[in-house]
């Protein structure tokens, strides 16, 4: 202990006004001497084999217990934002009541309206829901609206939406590698005989908005290049 | 010649639709063009490819198949209904609902008797074609799957019906499957996506060709039901086939943009071993290729790029002559704008709605190709919606910018435009009754009469005036012709009446007579345009060859200078121009000059100089300018051509000198079409 403790002490001491390499020099040379090696004692290297181990317990215990916070925070957390979207119980109540009402209100009223019209029996339940959907979000007016009947083709033009989404998306869908006709036509200019720009550059009334935005960088950048001069 | 001030418009927003699907006759020539919009087209392949009538579009007709038999048209869409065109007053004649859902695929066969449509529910239905209408005759078998695509066999007893994944040869007779031959999905990250047969082609020898969405053209041995051949021909969809009529060239069409031919041709000498080869790649189109159609000459193609391309054969036809040449109509054969002369106006014509525009002011003089401050911007002063689904069929506007006319297949509506401190547009709401179909629409110079071309090329005369619009007369003429009428044109001092329809007959009427004047020599090519001259009432004619006639109303025969033209013949140069002259108008302050314009130039023809010579220049406006002034006379001839401006859609002379210029620059419609595919090029 003695001799560690003057080791390092005389070191310190050679250390303090000698020149870096000098120093490492001085310590190699240290080292070499033909001292004897230090001394630990057992109690020593036991007391510091079970401080390490107690230290690495106390880390690991402390990172879960971190966790544990950590999670149920986020529990909490989720909770709380669950509580939040929902309304507040009174309120909910009260617009059950009053969907359920405006429901039977526009019932009612699809009956009525629906006796004396004629239809074909395929085009009535269409026309019945639609009706009802409409009525439940307009307002009630009592009297004043009229009915029209919905147009035949329901039924046949979402067929053909449906058909014309079918073609959309096999030539125009994902997968399909397609890009830009800017990209297409810059790539012309830059291929062809007489070599220009890209066609938002060549033409002016192109890609007004990304000009715009270059213009306001633009600003911006002088703006702070005149500010360290001033 | 002239200087004049020119009113450069640019803010025509023509936009064409994308081609869908065509479909040629080769006995009577004609290609019939079917657009996104629902319109037809029909051009004229002996004429110069004249497009001789357009059939109006509609809303939600979203034709998918064309289809000719004999000498009716029948059209088929995703609406679900089978449609017959009267070609003869440019409207559908009617329509029958398919009742299967939307119809992709429509065919008719080699005798011309059954029509078989292909539907989205999975069913083939058989129409029997009689006299006036067609009638379902019954149901194939019913697949899962919608049928894309589908093609009768020769002899009429099988149907091979492309769907997804597959393709099904029916029996015509019994409605059975016979054989399913399974397509292939496409190779590595598309393993999962369905393999759409986009096209199929049915030969005599029972081999069957198919391009699918994979980018393959498959050929099929139709009776054993096995694979013969696959071309992989590109990483995209081969959206269409075409079969040549003597089946021994088969094109392709991609969304690429490039269109593929195999032939049917031996690799030796002898004939003995013959097999399908991939011959030649033709690249003239920006995107996808959705039309195709195989003359015996050449290689109809169309797609959303909007433009129609011929392209002969190189093996049919002569090398380096006019018929060898490539041809792209991209632009209409007809005027789309109306000017009001006196007023300054301008009509644009769209298939939905009109717009009015009043043409902006400068100041200040110049030397040419200068350009002046602009004082007052022109604004747009009406745009008025059509009511209805069908697409306006033609407009009017009169010479005082006070009444406005159009029509569509159904309806002509009329409106009076007053010009106060606004603006005020109010409907005339009684027409006469005799205004129905009417194709064309002109009105008499002193804006009093409007008239109307209506069937078997009769003229209906209305007076227009404050309180109402009153029937006058119906002109008629004695040939007999039932074709429509596509030119109509006044004369300026409202004597006379000239009118075109596509049987190329011209004829005239007196205004003051009410009745025909006579009826000019035919000629064997469609009039593209005609005119009649303020000064001398004397009628111009430009034809769809090119050639240009002057014919006297008052002495009824042709005049002397159209003679001349005749006997000295017109310079090869402006023979081979390949768009139509669409516009001819007269300069008031000289009457000597005729202003006609195509799509790539304006040409001021003066009639008191000479022809040029057969080996003249014919653009020498560039020679003429180095020349001094003394010895231009000597050089200068009588068709004085302006390339300046392009692509033009209407050049027109206003009261006070100035020339409007309407352009509608090609790449300005290329930079609104759909998406183009990604084609990774070297180097970029």
């Amino acid at each position: 202990m003695a001799k560690k403790q003057r080791g390092k002490a005389s070191s310190s001491s050679k250390t303090a006004g000698i020149e870096k390499p000098a120093e490492s020099f001085t310590l190699s040379l240290e080292s070499s001497d033909d001292e004897a090696p230090e001394e630990v004692t057992f109690e020593d290297s036991k007391a510091a084999a079970l401080r390490s181990m107690k230290q690495a317990l106390d880390t690991a215990r402390r990172e879960k217990q971190l966790l544990k916070e950590k999670r149920r925070k986020r529990q909490e957390l989720f909770q709380e934002q669950k509580k939040r979207r929902l309304l507040s119980a009174d309120v909910l109540e009260e617009i059950d009541s009053a969907s359920s009402k405006k429901q039977k209100q526009s019932e009612d009223e699809g009956e009525q309206e629906e006796k004396p019209e004629k239809e074909e029996g395929d085009g009535k339940k269409k026309k019945k829901k639609k009706r009802s959907g409409k009525l439940a979000n307009a307002r009630n007016l009592k009297g004043k609206y009229t009915v029209t009947t919905v147009k035949e083709r329901t039924l046949a033009s979402f067929q053909q939406q449906v058909a014309e989404e079918f073609i959309r998306s096999r030539l125009y869908g994902p997968g399909t590698c397609r890009t830009t006709n800017n990209e297409m036509l810059s790539l012309q200019n830059k291929k062809g005989w007489n070599k220009s720009a890209a066609v938002q550059f060549v033409k002016k009334d192109w890609a007004s908005k990304e000009k715009a935005k270059a213009e306001k960088l633009k600003k911006r950048w002088l703006h702070k290049q005149q500010l360290p001069s001033c | 010649m002239g200087e004049f001030k020119v009113h450069r418009v640019r803010f025509f927003d023509y936009m064409p639709s994308a081609i869908r699907t065509m479909a040629f006759n080769s006995q009577t020539e004609r290609l019939a063009v079917a657009r996104a919009d629902g319109a037809v087209e029909i051009f004229n392949f002996n004429d110069n490819f004249f497009q001789e009538k357009v059939i109006p579009g509609q809303d939600g007709r979203a034709t998918e198949a064309l289809c000719w038999v004999g000498h009716r048209l029948f059209s088929a869409g995703l609406n679900g209904e089978i449609t017959e065109y009267d070609l003869e007053n440019l409207r559908p004649q009617y329509t029958v609902d398919a009742y299967g859902g939307p119809i992709w695929t429509i065919s008719s066969n080699s005798q011309g008797t059954q029509l078989a449509v292909g539907c989205e529910d999975g069913t083939v239905k058989i129409f029997a074609i009689l006299e006036e209408r067609i009638q379902f005759q019954r149901n194939l078998n019913r697949h899962k799957g919608r049928i894309i695509s589908l093609c009768w066999h020769p002899s009429s007893a099988q149907i091979a019906a492309g769907m997804t994944d597959m393709i099904t040869i029916f029996d015509a007779e019994t409605g059975h499957a016979t054989r399913r031959l399974l397509v292939d999905r496409a190779m590595g990250a598309s393993k999962n996506k369905e393999v759409v047969v986009w096209s199929v082609g049915y030969l005599s020898d029972h081999t069957i060709i198919s391009g699918d969405s994979a980018g393959k053209v498959q050929i099929w041995n139709g009776l054993t039901g096995t694979l013969v051949r696959t071309y992989l021909v590109t990483k995209w969809d081969v959206l269409v086939l075409s079969v040549s009529k003597d089946e021994s060239s088969v094109i392709a069409g991609t969304s690429e943009g490039t269109v593929i031919q195999f032939q049917f041709i031996s690799s030796t000498v002898d004939q003995h071993d013959k097999e399908w080869v991939r011959t030649r790649t033709f690249r003239n189109h920006s995107h996808d290729v959705s039309a195709l159609a195989h003359t015996d000459t050449a290689v109809v193609s169309g797609g959303m790029d909007t433009q129609l391309v011929v392209r002969p054969l190189l093996d049919k036809v002569e090398k380096n002559t006019q018929e060898s040449a490539l041809r792209k109509i991209a632009f209409p054969h007809r005027s789309l704008v109306g000017c009001a002369k006196k007023a300054g106006l301008l009509l644009f014509q769209f298939p939905d709605h009109l717009e009015l525009w009043k043409l902006g002011e400068s100041e200040g003089h110049g030397k040419p190709g200068d350009r002046l401050p602009v004082k007052r911007k022109p604004e747009k002063l009406i745009e008025l919606k059509r009511k209805g689904e069908d697409h306006i069929c033609c407009s009017a506007l009169s010479a005082c910018g006070g009444w406005l006319a159009y029509s569509t297949v159904s309806s002509v509506r009329l409106y009076r435009i007053q010009y106060n401190n606004t603006i005020s547009i109010n409907k005339v709401s009684k027409l006469p009754k005799e205004l129905r179909s009417v194709h064309q629409l002109c009105f008499s110079s002193d804006s009093s009469k409007l008239f109307a071309s209506s069937c078997q090329s009769s003229v209906i005369v209305v007076a227009v005036s404050q309180q109402e619009c009153r029937y006058l007369h119906t002109l008629k003429h004695k040939t007999g012709s039932r074709q429509p009428v596509h030119l109509l044109c006044a004369s300026d001092d409202g004597k006379w009446l000239a009118t075109a329809n596509t049987d190329c007959e011209i004829h005239i009427y007196n205004l003051h007579k009410m009745k025909l004047h006579c009826m000019v020599p035919v000629y064997n090519s469609c009039p593209t345009t005609i005119a009649i001259h303020p000064v001398t009432n004397n009628l111009i004619s430009v034809h769809a060859d090119q050639q240009i006639f002057e014919f006297s109303l008052v002495q009824k025969e042709y005049t002397q200078w159209s003679r001349r033209l005749q006997t000295q013949g017109l310079l090869s140069l402006w023979l081979e121009r390949d768009t139509p002259i669409t516009h001819i108008t007269f300069n008031p302050k000289n009457p000597d000059h005729i202003i006609l314009h195509d799509t790539y130039m304006f040409c001021i023809i003066d009639q008191s100089l000479p022809f040029p010579e057969l080996n003249a220049v014919l653009w020498n406006q560039m020679i003429l300018k180095s020349l001094p002034v003394s010895q231009r006379i000597g050089q200068s001839h009588a068709f004085k051509i302006c390339k300046s401006f392009q692509h033009l859609m209407c050049v027109s002379l206003l009261e006070d000198l100035s020339l409007v210029v309407v352009e509608r620059p090609l790449l300005d419609i290329m930079s609104q079409l759909p998406a183009p595919v990604r084609q990774k090029k070297f180097a970029t």
